[in-house]
């Protein structure tokens, strides 16, 4: 291959249009029909065992969460209600402690914002320090680190 | 009877009461000899490590040796010990809990220091070395301190105990358990190394890149271990626990994880400070932060304040441990703030697009990432703290948080690796990035062809491609030019670490992503089908021994090998202990687990089946990890050694003369 048809602007047209039809076809087609053994997992997933420390339903062999796993599989069979409200029917009746996931509101939320807001600083941050690399530009040799080198290239001879 | 346990409680106390000794005059010999130089002072370095070694081998084989003649005069053999555990159980039963944890590290600790002590042998001169040592020996007596008081090993039970129950029944039916914690803790404790030489620069103001460029394989070599820890830990998690998971997010798993993501953070951003001088707080306080986070984590998990499933280790060390991590952190960062005018960088950073660039994006994310890590299990405490109340943060928080960082790392590493340093032209990176793009292309291809859906799978199978790309031309461009020798070398064997890394994420998101499960309710002679696989019970069959009844259901997957799920109740913890049976594959692995309530006579069996696709690769990915870093740590050939200070052998004589 020559380097002219690497560079072609096109040739990376295509690249990033195949990514993307790809993706998007990918994403978005539907992974066939849910079973309900995969819906007590996703539901399963997100409920703490109430008994174990940390651990989710769907991971615990414990006994209490056997039998949440049983109750979901039950309300999953009758087929009334969706995952949603299996949740909250499972939350009315364990406590909000079953609730693996931490709420949007109120203290809890911070486990939300922290990160975010980290991001943010982090990356402000960064950008920060970029340009004032930009401006400052020419580089600064401290006096120790001058001599460093001086010494090491005269060893080096 | 009484003679004999006299023996060991005595002899343990005594061991350690001489390593006390030992680090305390080790310290004393050290950080006094580098304050006034005197040599004849520091001639005697070298004998106190020795004697810290055998204090803490000694203390480690009373310890064995206590508990393999069942010397049930001692609590802690009472606690862990039993007459029916087998043999190799019972040689990791003194790791399995907390004193002795405490004991392992306390030798895996004076192992270190002694072989940092006989690696300085010859540049003992070097007040650097001096004080490194005297950190060693310092963080070694507060350990052998731990042993002897709030986690003794060595304490008297009560009197006419003949039998215990055993280590907990998890620890004693995977030979894992003889690996994993002691891998882990050699990455663990390991970081006290370059932690020991970071406190030694600042002390003696050479905070320049010689102290730096001395540790580096040191850290690379804990980081190693650590990896290798993790992913054991993940093995013994997936082979043992029986929900076919290999992470639970657990506040144990997170305690292992953290100081591995900082030290992770740091192996990458002390390659800018070796080629540019820069980063050096920052540096620093990566190396301060991976040793503190090992001294919290220990804390968080060993001392009962955050319950969790490796709970049955939990004591009074808590102040003890606390205590240690508020002085490590406060004598780091006064030292810092001490030091502050000799650390700030020279140079400045040109490009965004760049080498260094790309390590400093890098470092903002692993960053994020340790905080996330961090926050996600200090969290309970603090809403409890605040509001007393009980919350638990799981998977699906660090999932959610986790998969977006863990895709930019992997978009980062696609583009790093091919950047120059300094600054990168457009053309240049087009021509570089051109085929790893389109590997990234054709990987994404082929998972929409075999199936995968959903936007975070598929990226990561894409960017995989892609980041696999960029690490293969390296290694093709290297070998090409040196042979066999363009294997080694911290950026080769980096990019093969970088393929392991990559392995672990695809295998990690397919797995994860495309897992079917099912409930069988088999009987002898019918076959069930499910997800293409057929699986027929031929038999139910009960074993009792005296130390357990287990029960296995014999299960043939595809009409080949029976495959046999078992559920173990081990009598004396009164406690039943799933374990899985696996059929591995390339592509898939087929899970099988026992579900409670077993009846042995029916001929009947409830199993619940698990297909994972690709989780063997994780394994695969683990030890390519292992193998890359095992290749970096060999001294490769630079092609242009164009700054003196990047050479290996220039930064061992700088030790010596500065």
């Amino acid at each position: 291959m020559n380097s002219k048809s690497v560079n072609n602007k096109w040739s990376w047209m295509l690249v990033v249009l195949s990514a993307v039809a790809l993706l998007v076809f990918g994403s978005t087609r539907s992974s066939g029909p849910q079973t309900q053994a995969d819906r007590i997992d996703a539901i399963t997933k997100v409920l703490a065992c109430p008994t174990c420390q940390g651990e989710s339903v769907y991971v615990s062999r414990a006994s209490a969460a056997e039998s949440i796993r049983a109750e979901v599989a039950r309300q999953i069979a009758s087929g009334q209600r969706s995952d949603d409200e299996i949740i909250a029917y499972i939350e009315a009746r364990f406590g909000s402690r079953v609730l693996l996931v931490p709420r949007s509101t109120g203290l809890d939320s911070l486990i939300w914002v922290l990160p975010v807001f980290a991001l943010v600083c982090a990356v402000g941050t960064l950008g920060f320090a970029f340009r004032r690399w930009k401006v400052v530009g020419s580089d600064s040799i401290s006096e120790e680190d001058a001599q460093l080198v001086e010494r090491a290239l005269r060893e080096e001879r | 009877m009484f003679a004999a346990s006299g023996i060991n409680g005595a002899l343990g106390r005594a061991m350690l009461l001489v390593g006390i000794i030992g680090s305390l005059f080790g310290a004393i010999a050290a950080i006094s000899s580098a304050r006034q130089r005197d040599q004849a002072v520091a001639k005697l370095i070298p004998r106190f490590a020795i004697l810290v070694f055998a204090a803490g081998f000694g203390a480690f084989a009373v310890m064995e040796r206590a508990m393999i003649t069942r010397d049930f005069s001692l609590a802690y053999v009472q606690k862990v010990g039993s007459v029916s555990t087998p043999a190799v159980f019972n040689f990791a039963a003194v790791w399995s809990a907390l004193e002795g944890s405490i004991l392992m590290w306390v030798l895996i600790l004076a192992g270190y220091t002694l072989a940092v002590t006989f690696w300085l042998r010859k540049k003992m001169d070097d007040v650097l070395s001096r004080y490194a040592l005297g950190v060693m020996f310092i963080v070694s007596m507060f350990f052998f301190v731990l042993s002897f008081g709030p986690a003794n090993p060595f304490a008297a039970g009560p009197a006419g105990v003949f039998d215990g129950p055993g280590p907990n029944p998890l620890l004693q039916n995977h030979l894992l358990v003889m690996f994993h914690p002691p891998m882990l803790y050699l990455g663990y404790v390991g970081m006290t190394v370059p932690f020991a030489f970071a406190i030694a620069a600042l002390i003696t103001g050479r905070v320049g890149e010689g102290w730096l460029l001395a540790t580096r394989r040191w850290t690379l070599f804990a980081w190693g271990f650590l990896t290798i820890g993790i992913v054991l830990g993940s093995w013994w998690s997936y082979e043992v626990l029986g929900w076919s998971g290999v992470w639970a997010w657990d506040p144990v798993e997170n305690a292992s994880l953290l100081p591995w993501i900082t030290a992770t953070a740091y192996i990458h951003s002390v390659l800018v400070q070796e080629r540019r001088g820069m980063l050096r707080v920052w540096n620093l306080s990566l190396l301060v932060s991976t040793f503190s986070l090992t001294i919290l984590g220990t804390f968080l998990t060993r001392s009962g304040v955050l319950n969790s499933v490796h709970a049955f280790s939990q004591s009074a060390i808590g102040p003890w441990l606390l205590t240690f991590f508020a002085v490590i952190v406060i004598v780091s960062v006064g030292l810092i703030g001490w030091r502050g005018d000799r650390l700030h960088s020279p140079g400045s950073i040109d490009s965004p697009l760049s080498r260094e660039g790309a390590f400093l994006a890098n470092n903002v994310l692993f960053a994020i990432f340790a905080f996330v890590v961090l926050l996600g299990t200090v969290f309970p405490l603090i809403v409890e703290a605040l509001q007393s109340r009980t919350i638990v943060v799981g998977e699906p928080f660090f999932n959610r948080l986790t998969i977006p960082i863990g895709i930019t790392m992997l978009t980062i590493m696609a583009i790093a690796p091919v950047l120059p340093w300094r600054k990168a032209s457009q053309e240049l990176l087009s021509k570089r990035l051109f085929w790893p793009a389109w590997c990234g292309v054709i990987a994404l291809a082929g998972s929409v062809w075999v199936g995968a859906t959903g936007l975070a799978p598929l990226l990561t199978f894409a960017l995989g491609g892609f980041a696999s790309g960029s690490a293969l031309r390296q290694v093709v461009l290297a070998t090409r030019r040196q042979g066999l020798r363009g294997l080694v070398g911290r950026a080769n064997g980096g990019m093969i670490v970088h393929l392991g890394v990559i392995i672990i994420a695809v295998a990690l998101a397919a797995s994860n992503s495309f897992t079917h499960s099912q409930e069988l309710n088999l009987e002898v002679g019918k076959v069930a089908t499910f997800s293409g696989h057929t699986f027929e019970l031929v038999d139910v069959t009960e074993e009792k021994t005296d130390r357990a009844t287990a029960v296995k259901a014999l299960v043939k997957v595809d009409g080949g090998k029976a495959y046999a799920p078992a559920i173990t109740k081990f009598t004396k913890q009164g406690m039943n202990v799933g374990t899985p049976s696996v059929k591995t594959g390339l592509a898939n692995d087929i899970y099988l687990t026992l579900e409670p309530p077993v009846r042995q006579d029916e001929n009947k069996a409830r199993i619940k089946v698990f297909i994972k696709p690709l989780l063997l690769w994780l394994w695969i990915g683990g030890g390519l990890m292992a193998l890359g870093t095992l290749l970096a740590a060999f001294p490769g050939r630079r092609r242009k050694p164009t700054s003196p200070t990047s050479d290996d052998d220039f930064a061992a004589d700088l030790l010596v003369t500065l």
